[in-house]
């Protein structure tokens, strides 16, 4: 555990590298609805919900979920990933808010 | 110009993680200062996970049955009530069951069950956190247990595993002992939602300090399943079960474990 906390304290003393994408939540649905980013990288998303209801971004093949309160924004960090679609949806509104991360 | 994360200073973000982390450092400090024997785990052990859900709430029960190498049954059951307090701290209060040989069941413990997340899934190679337990059992004399350990998680594609290891001790036992080490292991395919399969291991190798010879030590490990169904709104379902059998002498020779959350 000591160990673990070393090791991560110096990395997270590095600079962020990770190139960022912006997503927007309003109206109940992610705009843009398609994020394109490279393969084998990891990567920033940036989710800001201009909503004043919180939404939930939910994606199975992601694994990734991440509550974003209204009028607010959270970071979601993804990959390295292959190339694919992975899709991903607001989980308070699934009916409209839906969205896919294509990797090239 | 100052380097900023999602609007917030990097140097910012960094203290917030480094607290964090120091904190963790702390409670496991503060364990490793104490003694006490662990029995063997209850047979409804779970693998824990270190992310959090903000503003999740869940209904949870888990049910376990483990046989012991005398021959002898063992059943174990809970019921909890959990709430993600904040982003990154998961709290979970449990009533705890169990019923040995032929016996009835009965109240067995309370305990308290705080997670917390100490980094972003994804943000580093590996997602760190911290698991920080108190129980308080029915029979006064087995003192209150204190656990807490660390939490790991990486994912490999489609691959997940986790893996976290803890100590605990009692504090007013009535029999004196020492801080003891045990772990806990899954590893499964993402296959679909409703449907993921892979492996769980349960272990404990006595005290943290001076480990106990092989043949005492207690390992079981064999094929779980996993899965997540919507049913409706908001609401969840995510359960998993694992059909763990004996890797050493002294564990249970199978063990059958079960977990049903209803987030809601």
């Amino acid at each position: 555990m000591l160990l673990a906390v070393v090791l991560l304290s110096g990395v997270a003393n590095a600079a962020a590298t990770e190139p960022e994408f912006a997503l927007v939540v309003r109206d109940h649905r992610f705009v843009p609805d398609e994020i394109v980013i490279p393969a084998g990288t990891r990567v920033r998303i940036v989710v800001e919900n201009q909503d004043t209801t919180p939404e939930e971004f939910d994606s199975h093949a992601l694994n990734r979920e991440k509550m974003i309160v209204g009028r607010s924004k959270a970071t979601i960090y993804i990959g390295p990933l292959s190339s694919g679609r992975y899709e991903f949806i607001g989980e308070f509104n699934a009916a409209t808010a839906r969205g896919v991360v294509i990797v090239k | 110009m100052t380097p900023t994360m999602n609007g917030t200073p990097l140097h910012a973000r960094n203290v917030t993680l480094s607290s964090r982390l120091r904190a963790g450092a702390f409670a496991c400090g503060l364990c490793a200062s104490f003694a006490a024997s662990l029995a063997w785990a209850d047979p409804d052990d779970y693998v824990s996970t270190p992310a959090v859900e903000y503003g999740e709430r869940e209904l949870e029960l888990r049910y376990g049955t483990a046989t012991d190498p005398g021959g002898s049954r063992r059943d174990a059951g809970s019921i909890a009530f959990g709430y993600g307090a904040t982003p990154w701290w998961f709290t979970e209060v449990y009533a705890k069951f169990q019923r040995a040989g032929g016996g009835s069941t009965h109240y067995d413990a309370v305990e308290w069950e705080n997670k917390f997340q100490l980094t972003e899934p994804g943000e580093y190679p590996v997602d760190m956190g911290l698991l920080v337990e108190i129980e308080a059992p029915h029979d006064r004399a087995e003192g209150y247990e204190l656990k807490l350990g660390p939490l790991f998680q990486k994912d490999f594609g489609l691959v997940q595993v986790n893996a976290n290891a803890f100590l605990a001790h009692h504090v007013r036992s009535s029999e004196p002992g020492a801080t003891d080490l045990s772990y806990q292991w899954q590893a499964k395919y993402r296959w679909r939602e409703a449907l993921e399969f892979g492996a769980q291991g349960f272990g404990e190798v006595g005290k943290w300090d001076n480990w106990d010879p092989a043949h005492e030590q207690k390992h079981i490990a064999g094929p779980a399943l996993f899965g997540k169904v919507g049913v409706g709104g908001r609401q969840v379902i995510n359960w998993n079960a694992g059909l763990l059998f004996k890797l050493s002498n002294a564990a249970p020779d199978r063990t059958f474990r079960a977990q049903l959350e209803v987030e809601f």
